[in-house]
């Protein structure tokens, strides 16, 4: 199995078909971000695409000494909030995913049912947010450095994004959420 | 210094749930959920939420996207960064540095044609770079735009 860094040299060098390689390795990860982001899987594709392709004309800029899929999901946030934007701009609303999948035994199909609906109704940043904590697993240090702002940062928006999360779930009679 | 409130004080404790320090202390979270029972709800909400969203797992994904990607790869490979795009700038930056020295030759009136060699030497850059200066990138855009 080729590693990234071998990969990325030989692109460089004009193998094209390293980069499938590059592509098949990271793009399931890439899909769930982007729907993530985006609430739907077909946008979520069309930013994916882009992305690769941007990467692939910025393959000489990359420092290899860094890992490849922090430094990618910075190209491939900006596809998707362009993507937004320009969805925005067209007045169109078509969310209807989250990259919540199969919940743990412990919890109710429908509860995960009215989490991914709730989750659809926060704003593109805090569902990122919640997502890359939350399902990935990342760290504040982490999260920083695929989202480009202090740890601090990182530290109020992940607060007032759970706020705003716990604040729609009370709203909608979720088991065991209350106002206080 | 953190000034010591309710939202401060929720803020930290989920922040130290996280694994991140914050600036406030444990003791200091504690002390203040002693009396305040507002955030004790609040924080005890809050838990309940990480416990949720903790307990749900990603989607599989299985769409492909290379055959879609590879047809719009360009057919030249990226090349490693050697750019020389700065040369035709520090020749430019030179000539008009040679210029400016001979302007300042007392007491010498070289004529119109003379003041005209600083434009036509920034415009032989460009035509050279095949850039135009003036042109507006529609792509770009402001950062949170």
């Amino acid at each position: 199995m080729m590693d990234d860094r071998a990969a990325i040299e030989r692109c460089r060098a004009g193998d094209k078909e390293a980069f499938r390689h590059v592509v098949e390795h990271y793009q399931a990860e890439a899909i769930g971000h982007a729907v993530a982001i985006l609430g739907n899987c077909e946008d979520a594709m069309d930013a994916v695409q882009e992305a690769f392709i941007d990467t692939f004309q910025a393959l000489d800029r990359i420092d290899l000494a860094r890992r490849f899929y922090p430094w990618f999901y910075i190209i491939l946030r900006n596809r998707c909030y362009k993507l937004a934007a320009g969805r925005k701009k067209r007045e169109m609303n078509i969310s209807d995913e989250t990259e919540i999948g199969a919940p743990a035994s412990s919890i109710r199909p429908e509860d995960t049912m009215l989490l991914e609906q709730v989750m659809l109704e926060l704003p593109i940043e805090d569902r990122e947010l919640i997502t890359l904590r939350h399902l990935d697993g990342l760290s504040y240090e982490e999260l920083a450095e695929r989202l480009e702002v202090p740890q601090g940062t990182i530290m109020s928006r992940l607060y007032y994004a759970r706020k705003k999360l716990r604040e729609k779930l009370v709203r909608h009679s979720f088991k065991g959420f209350s106002e206080g | 210094m953190t000034k010591l409130n309710c939202e401060s004080v929720c803020m930290a404790a989920m922040a130290i749930a996280d694994g991140y320090q914050s600036e406030l202390s444990s003791d200091q979270i504690e002390a203040h959920l002693a009396d305040c029972s507002g955030c004790r709800h609040e924080l005890g909400q809050l838990r309940l939420l990480f416990t949720l969203l903790d307990a749900q797992e990603r989607r599989q994904r299985t769409e492909n996207v290379w055959t879609l990607v590879e047809r719009r790869l360009p057919d030249a490979a990226p090349a490693q960064s050697t750019s020389r795009a700065w040369h035709p700038f520090m020749i430019l930056g030179v000539l008009l540095l040679g210029y400016r020295i001979v302007e300042m030759v007392p007491e010498r009136d070289f004529g119109l044609l003379f003041k005209l060699i600083p434009v036509v030497l920034v415009i032989g850059a460009f035509t050279y770079l095949r850039e135009n200066p003036f042109k507006i990138d529609s792509e770009l855009s402001l950062e949170g735009e």
